[in-house]
């Protein structure tokens, strides 16, 4: 089956898990606001899950620390396929402050490379940029995994003229 | 007992009742942004040097510069910026402004990068590429020093001036 046609089965009501892999905890707290009545994302049948074998999307942040790591991957071969993954944060994305230090990662873009050795395959990654995320921009994140809504950003190459 | 039964869900309609609804309908409403907000920077082409001031105090390197051969490649990666605004700050040239942008998620890290490409101008001595055009063409508005200087290499400059200094003293060379 085609990854479209999976996705079509979870986008009703995707069952989400919440994983940090050494994260300052302030996306955690942003990814818990986005579920409050406030901003509800609920809406959409968005839950929060305790089990990742319970999970359709992994909610990721946190530039996978060195600690962290082999229970990161752990969890990730326990969701069931399609695997969808949602970066979120700066640090998810692009290793963010830790980009360059010696005991994360630094990022998932990096550590796709780490899952491909131990096999495990990610059907679709998301990246979620911000400094911690809006609640807004999490929302949005998951949508676009869902294939709500369309992507706005791509890449941009200015030339200046002199 | 039964009276409590009853008027506890009375008295929490009550309240729900006078709070009324809170929740945002954000992806088919307005989102929730404040004065303050800070989202992703959007650099101006036709303002920027390329004199990477902003590269040096960026906290996570998420303005980086490079050389491309006789290019300089001023590359921002959304994905790495804490969005703190210190490159705006920064900016001489005020090229750099803080827009309310949030909505940056993407399928893939190529498409959160965005490059300004600047040409370099080559040493009227030596040949070599040294400087941003552009640099050149706005330091020269606001410090008019001659051209023969700003279109010359540092290093050129340095033996130019050696030269004229052993000159004044009678060296031979």
């Amino acid at each position: 089956m085609k990854l479209e046609e999976r996705l079509r089965g979870v986008r009703r009501s995707p069952w989400v898990y919440h994983l940090n892999s050494g994260s300052c905890n302030a996306c955690d707290i942003e990814i818990l606001d986005a579920l409050t009545p406030f901003f509800d994302a609920e809406r959409f049948g968005v839950k929060l899950v305790a089990s990742p074998r319970h999970a359709d999307v992994v909610l990721f942040t946190g530039p996978v620390t060195r600690e962290a790591l082999p229970k990161v991957v752990k969890t990730l071969k326990a969701v069931p396929r399609p695997r969808i993954v949602v970066a979120i944060g700066s640090c998810a994305v692009g290793g963010g402050i830790w980009w360059n230090t010696y005991s994360t990662i630094g990022g998932f873009e990096k550590f796709q490379g780490v899952l491909k050795q131990q096999g495990v395959e990610i059907d679709k990654v998301v990246y979620v940029p911000g400094c911690p995320a809006r609640p807004e921009a999490i929302i949005y994140g998951l949508l676009l995994a869902l294939g709500y809504v369309k992507q706005k950003v791509s890449k941009v190459v200015k030339v200046v003229e002199s | 007992m039964q009276i409590s039964r009853i008027a506890s869900p009375l008295k929490l309609l009550t309240i729900a009742l006078k709070v009324g609804r809170v929740t945002k309908k954000y992806p088919f409403g307005p989102p929730l942004l404040t004065e303050s907000f800070r989202g992703a920077i959007s650099i101006d082409p036709a303002k920027c040097w390329g004199c990477g001031a902003c590269t040096l105090v960026c906290p996570p390197n998420a303005l980086t510069m490079r050389l491309e051969g006789e290019k300089i490649v001023l590359e921002y990666f959304k994905g790495r910026c804490i969005f703190c605004g210190m490159c705006a700050d920064t900016c001489p040239a005020n090229a750099i402004t803080v827009t309310k942008e949030f909505e940056l998620a993407a399928t893939s890290v190529e498409d959160l990068k965005e490059d300004v490409i600047h040409k370099m101008s080559k040493c009227a001595i030596c040949g070599k590429p040294f400087v941003a055009t552009a640099e050149i063409r706005d330091v020269m508005k606001m410090q008019p020093i001659t051209e023969e200087y700003a279109n010359i290499c540092p290093e050129c400059r340095k033996k130019r001036a050696v030269k004229a200094f052993g000159m004044r003293f009678g060296a031979s060379t």
